[in-house]
């Protein structure tokens, strides 16, 4: 029994959920990937805590601290040691079996064990009073010591999480996919479904894991010369180029832009690889691998510098050249978007589909990822970001972005589960849980792009005046709705029967 | 029209609308035929399909270029180089912020008149964002300390009590952060 099986075991309620199934002879491709999710939904069910916490502070006045301290520790929570571990865990199960490889060496070890040790610090920092927000605002966390907010032990606590977090995310997921395609001998017995680098699905993860090394490493370079004064082994006077409040903003959304785009590029290549598989007439083909492939490479090459649109309001600091290219290059990411919806669109049409609450979650997921794209090109546009920028419009986007590829995430898993597992679930609970997470996921969604409309703070602990706080309890009200498909989808997994037990009821291969 | 899409939030809200309320009804709507209705696979020939992403492209293209090409006239950077070029006397504020309050060199305006904000901070990131009287965004600016400061020309139309508040997290007391200023009537 490998490490990470025995470590599924010992956890209570989430290990029954997500107990690898040994008898297949696939353990070393479910192990770390079902620990990794078991520890995601662990980081969610604490995230929709946090979540709901704040609109709850809100309504009775509460401190605005405990505000704070919610939003930072939600936002860390859901982007990283929730959504990202998610896509990292299905994402090397699929690269994994469609490779014939198995997710057992040291880098996929490390990668969980860095990135929840991470998430702990951070935590612990964050409710020690570090209260930074999950885009880290710097040098607000500097400053924040020298006006006495928070210590410079929390500081030096937290940063050491994030530390850990960014290593997990842009070297050791990066490596372990890079690894798998490019390195080590192919084994038949762990194939299940073989691919490619020519196939839309595999493609995909590959432009992802080489976006992420190279857009991460100079927030990498950074953030390490930072702690490592922070730890006093090198001298502050060295690292002053690094402590530059541009210089980080910089590097961080280089990186923070480029990791979202390169989750999007891994979830719409996973959308692809599994879409064929429940297709009507069972040709389990894409209506084209060719403009399958344009979009992404489109998607690719248009993303890498939109990352301007983030630094507008800045003008004239940021050069009006920058800002007309970043407002292009974020709209013609939609090109890509738009050959992508063609391609889906076409697929279903030319061949029918088999409903199954794994399909129905990932295009759920994808409508309300295309329906996200929209408010963020809008955002994206020069004139309109000077009205929305800094407002609940843009927190509206970045969360809408997150649930969008967690639900995609989450029915890839869907789809995954009984190889993992051994285990089948039920499909009515499934399509519940895809019904009252899509209309939790829009309605919070509309709230918070409604709320931005309106003027609304992002990140602010009064919203009570100008009649914001009516924004506020339809945020409560569709939250609540998505914390509610997650207890179904929890439910889900926790009455899972074995495949024998069900009559071993059919599910499209993989 | 293209003032209220350009210029307000719930104009910007209007067009969000109006692009993603077609895709989606379009894109259910399908899902729900060709998996409850008639799943069966479509007699549809690729010519046709082609046909149709062609027109899907071109629509989707032309759309995006006209709705960029028509917002040029509102950026910031075009509407200051405009009103500098009118030859009208602009007025110069300076705006300097700090956690979590704003020192401006004036407080009092007059409507009409083009006014230069150019602000900065002087400790961490601050936002700057005048709200009009009826609470709607008029413009934000994102103040990094260290950088060149963040500069727009603005004329307000209205006379009336405008809010100003810090739109970008800054600490314990961000949301205490606000301010306001006189926007007086003419008297030309």
């Amino acid at each position: 029994m490998s490490t990470a099986t025995a470590i599924i075991k010992r956890v209570p309620l989430f290990g029954r959920m997500f107990n690898v199934d040994t008898s297949t002879g696939l353990e070393e491709l479910n192990a770390w990937p079902a620990l990794m999710v078991l520890a995601s939904f662990v980081w969610l069910a604490i995230a929709i805590l946090l979540g709901i916490s704040m609109p709850l502070s809100q309504i009775f006045e509460l401190d605005s601290a405990i505000f704070y301290t919610a939003i930072t520790a939600h936002g860390a929570a859901m982007a990283f040691p929730f959504t990202f571990q998610l896509m990292a865990a299905v994402g090397m199960h699929r690269a994994g079996g469609c490779l014939g490889k198995p997710i057992t060496g040291i880098f996929a070890s490390l990668f969980f064990w860095f990135m929840n040790i991470g998430g702990i610090l951070f935590a612990i920092a964050v409710l020690s009073g570090l209260k930074i927000s999950y885009a880290v605002m710097y040098p607000l966390p500097v400053v924040g010591v020298a006006t006495g907010q928070w210590s410079n032990w929390m500081l030096v606590l937290g940063f050491s999480g994030i530390a850990l977090i960014l290593v997990s995310v842009i070297v050791l997921y990066p490596l372990q996919i890079i690894s798998m395609l490019f390195f080590g001998e192919k084994r038949e017995d762990l194939v299940l479904s073989p691919r490619s680098l020519k196939d839309p699905g595999m493609l995909g993860m590959a432009m992802a894991a080489f976006v992420l090394l190279i857009m991460g490493l100079p927030l990498l370079i950074v953030a390490s010369a930072v702690l490592l004064a922070l730890y006093g082994i090198l001298p502050m006077a060295w690292v002053t180029w690094a402590t530059e409040p541009m210089t980080f903003q910089w590097v961080f959304f280089i990186f923070a832009h480029n990791l979202m785009e390169a989750m999007a590029i891994m979830v719409i290549s996973a959308v692809y690889a599994t879409l064929p598989l429940y297709l009507a007439d069972g040709t389990r083909k894409l209506y084209s691998d060719r403009i399958a492939n344009l979009a992404l490479w489109i998607l690719l090459v248009t993303s890498v510098t939109s990352f301007f649109h983030h630094f507008f309001t800045m003008y004239p600091a940021l050069p009006a050249a920058l800002s007309y290219h970043g407002n292009i290059m974020s709209w013609a990411t939609g090109t890509g978007a738009a050959l992508t919806i063609f391609t889906i669109c076409a697929t279903v049409w030319k061949h029918g589909l088999r409903p199954g609450a794994g399909l129905m979650a990932i295009l759920m997921g994808f409508v309300l990822y295309i329906l996200d794209g929209v408010s963020a090109i809008i955002t994206s546009n020069v004139a309109f970001s000077f009205q929305l920028h800094g407002t609940m419009w843009q927190s509206g986007h970045t969360m809408a972005v997150l649930i969008s590829m967690s639900l995609m995430w989450i029915g890839v898993l869907l789809h995954h589960y009984p190889v993992m597992t051994g285990r089948q679930l039920d499909e009515k609970l499934g399509m519940l849980f895809v019904k009252l997470y899509t209309i939790g996921a829009l309605g919070v969604s509309w709230s918070f792009l409604a709320a931005g409309a309106a003027g609304m703070p992002r990140r602010f602990a009064a919203w009570n005046q100008e009649g914001w706080m009516m924004y506020g309890y339809l945020i409560l009200l569709f939250g609540l709705c998505l914390a509610a498909s997650l207890i179904v989808l929890a439910l889900n997994f926790k009455r899972s029967r074995s495949i024998e037990e069900t009559g071993g009821a059919a599910v499209p291969a993989e | 029209m293209l003032e209220f899409i350009y210029l307000s939030g719930w104009g910007a809200f209007a067009l969000l609308l109006s692009f993603q309320l077609p895709f989606m009804f379009f894109f259910l709507h399908l899902i729900y035929k060709k998996t409850y209705v008639d799943s069966a696979p479509s007699d549809t020939s690729d010519e046709k399909i082609t046909k149709f992403k062609n027109i899907w492209m071109t629509v989707v293209v032309v759309l995006f270029v006209a709705v960029n090409l028509m917002s040029i006239q509102y950026m910031p950077a075009v509407s200051s180089a405009r009103a500098v070029a009118s030859g009208q006397d602009v007025m110069e504020v300076d705006v300097t912020a700090a956690s979590w309050s704003y020192e401006m060199s004036t407080r009092e305006f007059v409507a009409g008149k083009p006014i230069r904000f150019t602000a900065k901070s002087t400790d961490t990131v601050h936002g700057f964002a005048i709200y009009s009287p009826d609470g709607d965004v008029l413009f934000t600016m994102m103040l990094v300390p260290g950088v060149t400061a963040s500069s727009l020309i603005y004329t307000f139309k209205e006379p009336g009590t405008y809010k100003i508040r810090c739109l970008e997290y800054c600490g314990a007391a961000h949301h205490e952060m606000s301010d306001e200023i006189i926007v007086k009537a003419s008297t030309s």
